[in-house]
C-alpha cells in the first residue's frame, strides 16, 4: 500500500487544475475523482476538498455526485456544442465556452452548434485564429450577476 | 448562452421559454470575449477574473449597461 502524498491545500490545487486539464487534452474526457486520486497519490476525500475549492471560482463546476461536471471551457458530458480541433473533439457547455476551446489552445476548430430556437445548423469555424464567418447572434438570458445562480438558463 | 440565426429566433425562444429578452452579443464580440477569458486558461499561473477585472474584460469587448453589471 503507497503512502498518501502530502500537499498543501494551494499545492494540491494546482496539481489537480493541472491534471485535469491535461488529461482532457490527451484522452478527450474528463478524469474522474477516483484517477485523480490515483495519479497524484492522494484520498479521493482530499480530491473531492481540493474539486469543492477550485469550484468556488466557477472555473470547475462539480455533479451532484461530485464528479466534474465543467472544466471551463471544456464540459465534462455531452453537450449540443461539440467542438473538433484536428482529429480531436470536446464538448462545451455554451457558445461561449465552445469559442473558449480554439481560444484557450490556439488551434483551428470547428463548432457543430446550431440555433438554439429551431436547431437548424450553425457550423462555427476558426482559422488562423479569426472566425471564417460573423454569421448569428450570441443571447444570453441571465444578467451577468446571476449567472451562475442559473447556469443551465445562462 | 445559446446561439440564434437571428433576432427574431433570439425573440421565439424567450417566448418559447418564458423568458425576458437577455443580452446579445455579435460572434465576432463573442470570439473576443473567448480570446479573452479563455487565452491563458493553461497557464500554470492562472488565477479567476475578480469581478473587477471581469468587468474590464466585459468593457474590451462592447458589453456595457446593467445587464453586463458583475456588482450590484
Amino acid at each position: 500500500m503507497s503512502a498518501e502524498r502530502q500537499f498543501a491545500d494551494g499545492q494540491l490545487d494546482e496539481g489537480v487544475r493541472f491534471f485535469v486539464y491535461q488529461q482532457i487534452l490527451r484522452s478527450e474526457k474528463s478524469p474522474t475523482v477516483a484517477e485523480i486520486a490515483k495519479s497524484l497519490a492522494c484520498s479521493p476525500r482530499r480530491i473531492r476538498e481540493s474539486l469543492a475549492r477550485l469550484s468556488e471560482s466557477h472555473a470547475f463546476m462539480l455533479q451532484e455526485k461530485g464528479e466534474l461536471w465543467r472544466a471551463a471551457p471544456f464540459s465534462c458530458i455531452p453537450t449540443s456544442f461539440p467542438v473538433k480541433v484536428g482529429k480531436r473533439s470536446w464538448f462545451a457547455n455554451c457558445i461561449w465556452d465552445a469559442l473558449g476551446i480554439p481560444a484557450m489552445l490556439g488551434k483551428d476548430a470547428r463548432i457543430d452548434a446550431s440555433c438554439g430556437c429551431c436547431n437548424y445548423e450553425m457550423p462555427v469555424e476558426v482559422k488562423n485564429g479569426r472566425l471564417t464567418s460573423d454569421k448569428g447572434l450570441i443571447h444570453i438570458a441571465v444578467p451577468a450577476r446571476e449567472w451562475y445562480k442559473d447556469v443551465v438558463f445562462t | 448562452m445559446l446561439l440564434f440565426r437571428s433576432e427574431q429566433h433570439v425573440d421565439r425562444w424567450c417566448a418559447q421559454w418564458n423568458r425576458s429578452r437577455g443580452g446579445t452579443l455579435s460572434l465576432a464580440q463573442g470570439w473576443k470575449l473567448a480570446k479573452l477569458w479563455y487565452g491563458d486558461r493553461l497557464s500554470p499561473r492562472w488565477k479567476p477574473y475578480n469581478a473587477e477585472q471581469a468587468q474590464s474584460v466585459f468593457r474590451q469587448v462592447g458589453l456595457v449597461g446593467e445587464f453586463w453589471k458583475l456588482a450590484p
